[in-house]
């Protein structure tokens, strides 16, 4: 017994030593983010050999006055272009992901297994081998240079789309039966009954959807032009050729993580719930 | 005030899953005729998978019609929509709004399929809520009612849009028994009072024993038999019948014909005084528990389990390889390993045609069974 309870701590602590590890490992970049945010430059490159430093300096200000007056990168703008882009393309996708999850969960119609997996295998087109034709056909329609050119391409996203139609697929259909019994239409049924129940899911969507259209780098650095840039293209432009201006780096990669962490932090409690959902039968 | 015909009505599904391939039909309702009159309290009644939920929800309109016909007051309905039809269902897990309060559970409804200004949707939520008993719920959401508050609520729903039929499919299966009897009489009173015809599901012989004014038996998608309670336990058409109406079950044996003696194959013998066995080669022999009576002088059995109720007995033994169940009084108590004599008369025996299961004769004692008009 005593044996017993002796094992088990020894596993707890290994269990929770290897979890603080590991989350240690995760946190240190984004902490050497923030506080070389706050460093002048030449604090940021000195401590070559030694350890760097870890408390926050009082340079925040001077960085990001120097990122804000640099030539051919307007960072706030950028800034505002990203939540612009983000926030539109994720009540898009929302929409249109829970649309066609519903219809693949709740109905039956010929060829549904094959659409499905014909989604499911636009997965493993890389987007690098996307952007060509995509650029092709934005700029025959005069779309280059616009926000729309950003957002429509992924608006249905098939990893939303299966996200939705495994959580629509817990929905018993006696609820949906029961709501045409009582008069509802198909898209009263989708909107009035299947929406407000799966509140948790679409909240978890939301979080993969926003950060998945935020930290989009290359179709963002094609098709738009300077005054448009998102934030993840203008940070590749404060890298200069000979010089790297790691304060300001550190600033815009600071400010680029805020909103993640904002959407997240807000959602959390759904995204959690809703990963977990569909995990266990009840 | 309606009364529902049905007319050859078939149902048919393709048995593949997969609606990409073409697969064969799985036929789950096959060709039944019934006509459920105004006011009415039906009970389907069958085993598992038998067609009946079927049945109930091509009424209901949420399965499409293969072929027949089905007529509201004469008007043909095939091809209403649900909402169409003017019917409510109450759903055997309820399939109550889970992100709705009470009040707006009973009026969404209301509130979909009418022009009703709200106070007026509020007033007769109210009104069903005090009629059921759940006025205190109207604020709380399905989640922190319990599994009776929950079915009160899935009733209420059904009443409070006064619709023309009310379908059950199976509505008190995941009720506790104690409430489920409660509940039964409950349904029962409400349909009296309302007076609307009611079409109810169930798998268990009891409750539609119970409940029905008349009890329509589905097998195999067919429709075996219709009828008031008594006539469907006294006078069954076939076997079938006979063994699922009834509890604990009809007992039943294979005998062969000689003369106008039944033999069975480990030497039970029976001879009717004055009955004339049908010319057919081979029977089943069917006794209801209680007509098997113990008797010194009766057929040798070894008890091998009694069933103590209380009020009665149930006493299983085995004659040949046969085990056979008796109900008798509470008095009459023997022990496990017991031998005793048993016997019934002519009157309380069936027999069915062993091939094909139609009744060549049901009971014929003293109880005048009632006549249906189907």
């Amino acid at each position: 017994m005593h044996e017993k309870s002796k094992t088990e701590a020894l596993w707890r602590f290994g269990g929770y030593g290897f979890l603080i590890a590991a989350a240690l490992f995760m946190i240190v970049p984004i902490y050497w983010i923030v506080i070389a945010s706050t460093l002048p430059q030449s604090a940021i490159l000195s401590s070559s050999g030694a350890l760097p430093q870890l408390l926050p300096g009082g340079h925040f200000v001077e960085n990001f006055q120097a990122l804000q007056s640099r030539q051919y990168v307007n960072f706030m703008s950028s800034v505002w272009n990203s939540i612009f882009i983000a926030i539109v393309y994720t009540v898009l996708a929302l929409i249109l992901c829970s649309m066609a999850g519903f219809a693949f969960a709740k109905y039956e119609f010929r060829f549904k297994k094959s659409i499905f997996a014909g989604i499911l295998a636009t997965l493993i087109i890389p987007v690098n081998l996307l952007v060509i034709p995509l650029f092709l056909v934005m700029s025959t329609a005069n779309m280059t240079n616009t926000y729309a050119a950003v957002i429509l391409p992924w608006a249905a996203y098939p990893v939303g789309i299966f996200f939705m139609r495994q959580s629509m697929q817990a929905i018993p259909d006696a609820l949906l039966e029961s709501a045409r019994m009582d008069g509802a239409s198909e898209f009263q049924l989708f909107y009035r009954v299947a929406i407000p129940s799966m509140r948790s899911s679409m909240a978890a969507l939301a979080v993969i959807l926003f950060l998945f259209q935020w930290n989009m780098f290359l179709w963002p650095l094609v098709v738009l032009d300077t005054d448009k840039f998102t934030i993840p293209v203008a940070i590749t432009k404060i890298m200069g050729q000979q010089v790297v201006a790691f304060d300001q780096l550190m600033v815009a990669s600071a400010v680029a993580i805020l909103p993640m962490f904002v959407v997240f932090l807000a959602l959390q409690k759904y995204f959690v719930r809703g990963i977990l959902s569909g995990a266990v039968k009840e | 005030m309606t009364q529902i015909d049905i007319e050859g009505l078939v149902k048919t599904y393709e048995a593949s899953e997969d609606h990409d391939v073409e697969g064969n039909e799985i036929v789950a309702v096959d060709h039944v005729d019934l006509q459920i009159r105004d006011e009415e309290f039906l009970v389907l009644v069958g085993p598992s998978g038998c067609g009946k939920t079927t049945l109930l929800r091509c009424i209901a309109g949420l399965e499409s019609i293969t072929d027949g016909d089905l007529r509201f007051n004469g008007d043909q309905v095939n091809h209403l929509r649900a909402s169409e039809r003017d019917v409510a269902m109450v759903f055997q897990n309820y399939a109550l709004y889970p992100h709705m309060t009470v009040r707006e559970n009973l009026g969404f409804g209301l509130k979909l399929s009418t022009k009703l200004p709200s106070d007026d949707i509020d007033r007769q939520v109210v009104s069903i809520a005090e009629l059921m008993g759940i006025e205190d719920l109207l604020p709380k959401k399905p989640g922190e009612l319990s599994g009776g508050q929950q079915q009160r609520v899935a009733l209420g729903r059904a009443i409070v849009r006064e619709p023309e039929v009310f379908l059950m499919d199976e509505p008190l299966s995941n009720l506790d028994a104690k409430l489920r009897s409660e509940m039964r009489t409950e349904i029962q009173e409400l349909q009296n009072e309302l007076g609307v015809t009611t079409v109810y599901v169930t798998h268990d012989q009891t409750e539609a024993m119970a409940m029905g004014d008349r009890i329509a038996v589905v097998n195999d998608g067919r429709l075996q038999q219709v009828g008031v309670p008594e006539e469907l336990y006294r006078n069954p058409t076939n076997e079938f019948v006979a063994d699922f109406i009834g509890s604990p079950s009809i007992n039943l044996i294979s005998m062969d014909i000689e003369g106008n003696r039944l033999v069975s194959e480990f030497g039970f013998e029976y001879e009717f005084s004055d009955y004339q066995v049908d010319d057919v080669a081979t029977v089943r022999l069917g006794i209801r528990p209680e007509d098997l009576e113990i008797d010194s002088g009766g057929t040798d059995i070894e008890i091998s389990v009694v069933e103590k109720m209380g009020n009665e007995n149930f006493i299983y033994g085995k004659l040949g390889d046969k085990e056979i169940v008796a109900r008798t009084d509470a008095s009459i108590r023997p022990e496990t390993g017991d031998r005793v004599g048993i016997s019934f008369r002519d009157e309380a025996a069936y027999l069915f045609d062993a091939q094909s299961g139609t009744a060549l004769k049901t009971k014929t004692d003293t109880l005048n069974a009632p006549q249906t008009q189907l």
